[in-house]
């Protein structure tokens, strides 16, 4: 395998890897589809031209994400992102769920996108890319308990919101 | 000693998922703690689910594709400024350098057919379609942005010297064979003028933002594009 066949793999690794978060924690940070997509496709063409510079695999994930997060920051700064009505950029594979189960889904993801940013992208964070707090508090530059702190209230909020809309099904029941 | 509740309580809505060992300890140290976790896991689970959007199909092959296309934009980029060097030294030998080092017009009018005259034809012929990922990039300098019905016909764009400074040169890709439309962000216009030169048409179109020149042939009937390039080319929105 020549250079640049090896690079080409190791490409296609780490999309295969991580696009899949990559374009979630995208989506939920940015609240349209097409930003998303936008951005993760900027993300990985920033990625293939420096991809020398990684030099640790196991960093990969943090490093497309610091691209990724930058990126967002400046088109954020050229341009406002239209933030889309979740019914359109959420096409839930919830087939299988009751009415109620649904319903209380759709409560919790418009939550989440209504959550300030400093609370929302730790949450998305460690639920989507799995990061534990400590990773956050590096890729935020923030101390550990101040990322916990955020992580708690950023989880009251969602709870007090489902409590005030008065979910049902399987989340009822929980606080 | 062991976590006291509201200790452990802090800790599950912050990091529900802890491998901290006095964390798992505590979990299952008292029914209290215990049906605290399983509430917690619960709405873990309910969460994952919420976030878990699916990813749109295509994506992660586009993005594959990426090394292969960037590849082959650096080929096309590397010979887009030589061929357009040569085409320029064919098409108007020295006068074009002159033209682009001292850019001074009397009027809109003198502008436009003076620009045209100069690489009009040129960038007409360039006109390829491959430039959907430049388009937005190369329009935001100038705080504007073509809508997609607009954009998406968009051929070729480049910088251009306009009589106020820097512009856009584009060439639409449209049902009427190819279109030259020239953004103007600092040069006020006449809405609609026409201006006939050689064997073309223009028409002025005034903007929000700046004003822009459509060029063509009669045949073309370029007013009919009027109203796309007046809806089309708008300002960036602002953030609020």
């Amino acid at each position: 395998m020549n250079s640049d066949d090896d690079r080409q793999a190791r490409f296609d690794e780490l999309a295969g890897a991580y696009g899949a978060d990559l374009y979630r924690f995208a989506m939920w940070i940015c609240g349209d589809d097409a930003l998303a997509k936008d951005l993760v496709q900027e993300t990985y063409l920033r990625a293939w031209k420096a991809l020398d510079k990684l030099q640790d695999t196991g960093a990969a994930k943090s490093w497309l994400i610091t691209i990724l997060r930058r990126e967002y920051a400046r088109t954020f700064e050229r341009k406002v992102p239209k933030f889309t009505d979740i019914d359109t950029v959420v096409v839930p594979e919830d087939g299988e769920l009751e009415p109620d189960d649904r319903a209380d889904l759709d409560i919790l993801r418009r939550s989440i996108l209504g959550l300030a940013p400093k609370y929302r992208e730790p949450l998305l964070m460690q639920v989507i890319l799995g990061y534990s707090c400590e990773e956050i508090s590096d890729e935020l530059g923030v101390s550990k308990s101040a990322v916990m702190t955020q992580l708690f209230r950023a989880r009251e909020q969602l709870k007090a919101k489902l409590q005030k809309d008065g979910v049902t099904g399987n989340v009822h029941g929980l606080y | 000693m062991s976590m006291d509740f509201t200790e452990f309580k802090r800790l599950l809505g912050a990091d529900p998922r802890s491998r901290d060992p006095e964390f798992r300890r505590a979990r299952a140290s008292s029914p209290e703690f215990e049906k605290a976790a399983a509430e917690a896991d619960r709405f873990e689970d309910v969460l994952a689910r919420a976030v878990s959007v699916p990813v749109p199909e295509g994506l992660l092959d586009d993005v594959r594709s990426i090394p292969r296309r960037h590849s082959a934009a650096a080929t096309e980029r590397r010979w887009w400024p030589m061929a357009m060097a040569a085409a320029l030294l064919v098409a108007v030998g020295a006068a074009g350098v002159t033209w682009k080092m001292n850019p001074s017009w009397d009027s809109v009018e003198d502008y436009v057919s003076d620009h045209y005259r100069h690489d009009g034809a040129d960038v007409l012929a360039l006109a390829d379609g491959q430039v959907a990922g430049e388009v937005q990039a190369l329009l935001a300098e100038f705080d504007v942005e073509a809508l997609p019905a607009l954009a998406d016909i968009i051929g070729v764009i480049k910088y251009c010297p306009t009589p106020d400074g820097r512009g856009v040169h584009m060439v639409l890709n449209s049902e009427r064979g190819p279109i030259t439309v020239i953004y103007m962000p600092d040069t006020p216009v006449a809405d609609r003028e026409r201006i006939a030169f050689d064997d073309r048409e223009a028409m002025l179109v005034g903007l929000k933002s700046g004003s822009a020149a459509i060029i063509g042939t009669p045949a073309q009937q370029i007013s009919d594009l009027h109203a796309l390039v007046q809806a089309s080319l708008v300002p960036l929105p602002r953030r609020s």
